[in-house]
């Protein structure tokens, strides 16, 4: 049972993240402290407030001169959302269909688990004689990426469904459609959820790999560009805001999990 | 809807003709999981079916729900034989089978649907069967929310929507406590009195079937076959004290060993 | 439901079919369809072309020079993870220092840490060693520390009461307890670092099979790039199984990995 089930009060969760928030602080503390004083290179290791300083010049000036980092950051968006969308357009249908018809999963497993297994950035000579090396590439380089996941989590999704929910249907008169309808997919939904999750997040990384060739604007190619020009402090603000990034995309899925599956977190108190 | 036989001649509701029931899997050296099982039940008997786990009484409660085949003989409801599920047997399983992602009352509304309730009246169909099994204020929950026994009621309440012929439950109060499991038999009782039907209900507990049944039809594993058949026409509610409820007792048990 | 071998046989049979199927299907579309091999070359024109443009001693030179990568990478992520992930969950303190950063620094997607890589440890093995335990490390901490978490109080406590304590409630029960979990772990994170390995190869290398596929485009032969893909897929594939079977050797019979 997760804790937000169990219903945190203020005064506990402050004293769930007083502890982390304070050891953060100290490691920040010391890492500012060891740059002024030479410990660590401040060229290697641009200390704190040199980063918040560049975070400000990327909101504002850009990097390089004139692409904020809002710009970096709508098309890396972009680029995954437009992929993930496709991939998962793709795979629902597909995946459902080879859930239900054992057969075709038994033909099909070692063709989906070998794709896989594929490193879907090797794949990215192949997308640039396709697609070109603008956006094509990159988009499909993605939808690759999550489509396989996509639909081993579907398939999976549709084979781990209780068959006693569908014999208590089957006891109730359902016909053949309405148990598809009304209790395979329903039933298969938190884990088609977790699979939607995962994929993003698949998506996510190829993103990253994706814009360090051949591009200059994104974040990929962002902390990509910085370093050859020994902007190492741009670097590393564009690794943290990929980091933010990726949280935040993990909270608004579990936030839009929450919404769309209630009976998943409620549990009798 | 019975043509034929004159008022003369009960009709049983259900009738279990020679039936067998082998698996595949088995080889031919173990003995099969049903065999040769003769058993009728008239209308609104309620008939208990008791015995060790593995001597077939859920395998022969399935086979007449249509959920499972026999290997020989067969099954008949209202004379017709069974081959399918549905249709006017409603089923209440041990446990788990509530849909976790309706609430109680959407859960009873499903059945309803599928009984061909129109949409408007469907929530007060739903609000009827719930109140009656006694769960009025949880209507909005969802199962992972309520206790087994809660849980169990909408399992009942949802059986019940399909206005069925006959109920047939599978060890329904076996996932919960003893207190409760109590509680559940009286309202069983309850219901069943408010709304008759056949009821056909696995067990392995002699005193729920003491408290229970009509009668009592007591099976033994290996092969699976009926050992015994006890009538019980002491009025309900039953008390545990009952001479004559101790003596079955000690007979069913002695046909247990 | 009962399996037997013949079904097992009949599984692994199917599978075969489709993925000859598919190799079948490719082979003939770019044969017979597009017949360019500039567009998408067939299985085996595309190892032809790498037969053309490598020497046997070439290639073992890149599939050796990538898993001396992984093995280097991972390896250390196995160590510190694991090392992490168990102190960090027995020992509260351990936990409460680590896994504020550790949590922080997950985020950040482990292709980020390259440009970062180079800078701190130049062009060479050591920023891909790196990247590759970067990528492989959170997935083995968290298991292991999820892993440890989750043994059950109720085996500590039966420890407990035979005198069993301290270090030793560790290793001899906490440990075993949670090494599924840490198998999976270790799993996750090789799958993982396999894919970094490529990605970092692609990105900044002179060696190695992402390189190889990344070569493809200045002498211009898809087919060496396609035959690298396989040959990628064949070997993760590949390693993936023997880590699995080592892992299930080391586990015994009662992991399921």
């Amino acid at each position: 049972m997760t804790r937000r089930a169990r219903g945190l009060s203020g005064g506990q969760w402050i004293a769930q993240y007083a502890s982390p928030t304070l050891v953060i602080i100290a490691l920040l503390a010391l890492w500012e402290v060891a740059a002024s004083v030479g410990w660590l290179r401040p060229i290697l290791f641009p200390p704190p407030s040199r980063l918040a300083r560049s975070l400000y010049e990327l909101a504002t000036d850009g990097y390089p001169e004139g692409v904020t980092l809002w710009v970096h950051f709508g098309i890396t968006m972009q680029r995954i959302l437009t992929g993930y969308a496709g991939a998962l357009a793709l795979a629902v249908p597909l995946g459902l269909v080879i859930g239900c018809v054992p057969l075709l999963d038994r033909l099909t497993v070692p063709v989906v688990a070998f794709s896989r297994s594929v490193a879907t950035l090797s794949l990215l000579p192949l997308a640039i004689v396709w697609f070109g090396t603008g956006e094509g590439s990159k988009m499909f380089l993605i939808g690759y990426g999550c489509f396989w996941v996509m639909l081993s989590n579907v398939v999976a999704a549709v084979q781990q469904v209780d068959p006693l929910l569908i014999r208590a249907a089957h006891s109730m008169d359902t016909g053949r459609l309405g148990i598809f309808t009304r209790v395979l997919l329903p039933a298969a939904l938190p884990r088609m959820f977790a699979g939607a999750r995962v994929s993003l997040g698949v998506g996510f990384m190829v993103i990253v790999g994706a814009e360090m060739i051949g591009t200059i604007k994104g974040l990929g190619a962002l902390i990509m560009e910085a370093r050859t020009f020994y902007r190492n402090d741009i670097t590393m603000v564009g690794m943290a805001l990929l980091g933010v990034i990726g949280m935040l995309i993990a909270v608004m899925l579990q936030r839009i999990e929450a919404w769309l599956l209630p009976w998943q977190s409620r549990e009798r108190r | 809807m019975t043509f034929g036989p004159s008022m003369a001649t009960p009709q049983f509701k259900i009738e279990v003709d020679h039936l067998g029931k082998r698996f595949d899997s088995d080889g031919p050296a173990l003995p099969p999981v049903l065999d040769d099982i003769q058993l009728k039940v008239a209308e609104n008997e309620f008939v208990v079916l008791l015995g060790r786990s593995g001597c077939g009484k859920t395998t022969l409660l399935n086979i007449i729900a249509g959920l499972e085949r026999a290997s020989s003989g067969e099954a008949r409801v209202d004379n017709r034989v069974v081959t399918r599920p549905g249709a006017g047997k409603g089923m209440v399983f041990q446990q788990g089978a509530l849909f976790p992602w309706l609430t109680a009352r959407q859960n009873v509304e499903f059945a309803a649907r599928n009984r061909g309730v129109p949409r408007g009246e469907r929530g007060l169909r739903s609000a009827e069967l719930l109140a009656l099994v006694g769960l009025t204020g949880a209507q909005d929950k969802y199962p992972s929310e309520l206790s087994g026994g809660m849980q169990q009621r909408v399992a009942i309440a949802r059986a019940l929507a399909l206005d069925p012929d006959i109920l047939l439950m599978d060890e329904p109060f076996g996932a919960l406590d003893e207190l409760t499991r109590i509680e559940m038999q009286n309202e069983l009782l309850r219901v069943w009195a408010a709304r008759r039907k056949t009821v056909v209900f696995v067990t392995h507990s002699i005193w729920e079937a003491l408290m229970l049944a009509d009668r009592i039809v007591v099976m033994a594993a290996r092969p699976g076959r009926i050992v015994l058949e006890r009538c019980i026409s002491i009025m309900r509610p039953r008390v545990i004290t009952d001479p004559a409820l101790l003596q079955l007792h000690k007979e069913i048990w002695e046909a247990l060993q | 439901m009962s399996m037997s071998a013949g079904s097992t046989v009949a599984r692994h049979g199917l599978g075969a079919i489709g993925a000859f199927a598919f190799l079948a299907l490719w082979e003939l579309a770019a044969r017979w369809v597009w017949r360019d091999v500039q567009v998408l070359p067939a299985p085996t024109q595309a190892i032809a072309i790498a037969w053309n443009h490598l020497t046997p001693s070439e290639l073992a030179g890149h599939v050796g020079i990538s898993l001396m990568r992984v093995a280097v990478g991972f390896t250390m992520a196995a160590a510190l993870g694991i090392t992490l992930g168990v102190a960090g969950s027995w020992y509260a303190w351990i936990g409460r220092l680590c896994r504020p950063v550790i949590d922080l620094l997950r985020p950040i997607p482990p292709l980020a840490w390259i440009p970062i890589a180079i800078v701190w440890f130049g062009l060479g093995e050591g920023s891909k060693w790196f990247v590759i335990f970067l990528g492989a490390f959170f997935p083995i901490f968290s298991n292991a520390y999820r892993g440890m978490d989750s043994v059950s109080p109720i085996l500590l406590r039966a420890a407990r009461t035979m005198d069993v304590d301290g270090v030793a409630l560790l290793v001899r029960v906490a440990l075993p307890a949670a090494l599924p979990d840490i198998a999976t772990g270790l799993r996750v994170g090789f799958g993982l670092a396999f894919g970094i390995l490529i990605a970092a190869e692609l990105i900044a290398a002179d060696s190695g099979m992402g390189y190889l596929v990344m070569q493809s485009r200045q002498i211009g032969e898809l087919g060496v790039a396609v035959f690298g893909i396989l040959l990628i897929g064949v070997v993760s594939l590949v390693s993936d199984l023997a880590l699995a079977a080592g892992l299930r050797h080391l586990l015994g019979r009662s992991a399921q990995i």
